[in-house]
């Protein structure tokens, strides 16, 4: 023990640093350097990519402009590339909102047991690669797919199913899903099912003890699961290039294409700042939200 | 009560077909891959494990397999010392600013992984090093994989009674035995489950891997990608399925070493 003790006085002497500094500063260098070098470093030079002019020859040239921004907004084509993004954003949110209601209060009144299996076929979809994921949609999704196939047997179709905007909407719903579920599920089972009991028995109709207790109640969740999903959707890169085919223009899409593709990095960069100008207001949207329903609750 | 009955029935129909929905393509994917023709077809046509030859025989799809699986375990490595390392500076040393380090550390979480791709790239041409061999996707996948380590190691050093350390130091033990002998085997719980999420993320992310993959170092996600954009023939369900089988095998590994619930919610 006193030999150990002895080596820790030597260790402890090696690694203090002088000028009085807490050396346990030294655990967060390494975190605190990454991100600072190879996150906040890059998205600022991104900011100040986006005020460069397009050069012909290389990939930009150090005049600074305002050009791309009103290019990347005002361009009808960018301009309906934006709005399509947005509408899948939408679309997708309020489907899976839909669907995944159900799921939530079925998860969150499950008993213990069952719940921990359900959880698990909740989660596990989250665990397959995304590509994977897209590509058992495109076997059932294919002209000659199976859902084609199994519509054929009752003489219908085949409908064209993939590489439109049919096929996006169906995966983007797929693997967002859980996203929604879980927040759902988490705040449906904060309410204790005695006050919809109790709604009941004081006449109410279930349709209205739903819409005056149940829903209000799971508003946070509803509002985390529909962020969640939104944002998630918004950049979602796989699912319009392989279930669009290149069909279905998205904004990351847009992004990745202009820069790495037409090495057009001023206008890259200002579209992927708008990107994230939206991003970061749709999440701050959110947080004024909350607060204003916390507000309600106290 | 009739009515209620019924209630339960829709809601418990509803219930199983989303379930269905959400499976499917998994179950599917698995079904290809053992499927012996070409395309997946009711009835099915035989069982064959024709397509895991079809796997084995190409090169660019075992390289690209072996070569995520080497990316991940590196990027495991390095996020979970530096995540582990930062939880326990931020939550026991920090003071002013906590909460700014706290936020510096988890935001490559909400920031759409695309848009961090395409800053990492341009940066990383503007200083000269490109995508050139595989340090730019190291660097890549560790920023996305550390918030996953740091949110996990630091809910349970939140919670990690300093007294039991205390008392180690007060019955004469150093600080680095103390650290081995009781900080360790308590965070060690947090740490793999860290550890299992920034595998599983590090080994399925595309994003990142999409703009900063170099010529020769293509991760299989990426891999699968380029290949079902002009075919999809069992192959790739092969492929797909292997990744899987190794996904199954890590989370039965985890649940093993710490127990399942770990893995969801960092508890221990």
């Amino acid at each position: 023990m006193s030999t150990a003790s002895g080596a820790n006085r030597v260790l402890e002497r090696i690694t203090r640093i002088p000028f009085g500094l807490n050396r346990m500063i030294l655990l967060i260098v390494p975190a605190f350097f990454l991100v600072l070098i190879f996150f906040i470093g890059p998205y600022l030079y991104l900011l100040y990519m986006s005020f460069m002019s397009q050069a012909p020859a290389a990939p930009y040239e150090s005049t600074p402009t305002l050009e791309n921004y009103s290019i990347a907004i005002r361009d009808s084509f960018n301009w309906r590339v934006i709005r399509t993004t947005l509408q899948f954003g939408v679309l997708t949110t309020l489907i899976t909102l839909v669907l995944a209601y159900p799921l939530a209060y079925h998860l969150a009144r499950a008993s213990s047991r069952v719940k921990g299996i359900l959880l698990i076929l909740v989660l596990s979809p989250l665990l397959v690669g995304i590509v994977i994921r897209s590509y058992g949609w495109m076997i059932l999704l294919a002209d000659t797919g199976l859902v084609n196939q199994a519509l054929g047997v009752f003489g219908l179709g085949p409908y064209s199913l993939m590489y439109n905007q049919t096929g996006v909407m169906i995966a983007l719903v797929h693997i967002y899903m859980p996203f929604m579920v879980l927040p759902l599920a988490g705040s449906l089972q904060n309410i204790d099912p005695d006050i919809e009991g109790a709604s009941r028995s004081l006449g109410a109709s279930p349709w209205t003890t739903f819409w005056r207790v149940t829903w209000p109640l799971s508003l946070p969740g509803v509002a985390a699961g529909s962020i969640l999903v939104f944002v998630l959707t918004i950049s979602a890169y796989v699912i319009p290039a392989l279930l669009g085919g290149y069909n279905v223009m998205t904004l990351p899409l847009l992004v990745v294409q202009t820069v790495s593709q037409l090495f057009n990095w001023p206008l890259g960069s200002a579209l992927a700042m708008v990107f994230f100008a939206i991003t970061i207001a749709i999440i701050w949207l959110y947080m004024k939200f909350l607060n204003w329903m916390m507000r309600g609750l106290t | 009560m009739e009515g209620e009955a019924r209630r339960r029935w829709i809601l418990k129909i509803s219930v199983t077909l989303i379930y269905l929905f959400l499976l499917a393509p998994i179950f599917i994917v698995v079904a290809a891959a053992f499927n012996s023709g070409e395309f997946l077809r009711f009835p099915p046509e035989g069982f064959s494990f024709r397509w895991f030859q079809r796997f084995l025989d190409s090169q660019p799809f075992v390289d690209a397999f072996l070569f995520s699986l080497r990316l991940a375990i590196v990027v495991t490595i390095l996020a979970t010392l530096i995540g582990t390392a930062a939880a326990f500076y931020v939550v026991r040393h920090s003071r002013r600013f906590r909460d700014l380090l706290r936020l510096m550390i988890i935001l490559p979480l909400p920031v759409p992984a695309i848009l961090t791709g395409i800053a990492l790239l341009i940066f990383f041409y503007a200083i000269g090093i490109g995508t050139q061999g595989s340090i730019a996707l190291v660097i890549g996948h560790t920023l996305i994989c550390l918030p996953y380590v740091f949110l996990t190691v630091s809910s349970v050093l939140v919670g990690f009674n300093q007294s039991l350390e205390e008392a180690a130091r007060n019955l004469g033990a150093g600080p680095w035995t103390t650290f081995w002998r009781i900080t360790l085997p308590i965070i060690k719980g947090a740490m793999i489950s860290g550890a299992v999420f920034a595998f599983i993320i590090s080994f399925d992310q595309f994003p990142i891997s999409l703009l900063l993959a170099g010529v020769g170092s293509t991760p299989l996600p990426l891999q699968l990608f380029d290949y079902l954009r002009f075919s999809f023939d069992p192959t790739a369900a092969a492929v797909s399925t292997i990744s899987i089988v190794m996904t199954v095998i890590v989370v039965l590994i985890t649940e093993r070493l710490v127990g399942l619930e770990s893995l969801y919610w960092g508890k221990r």
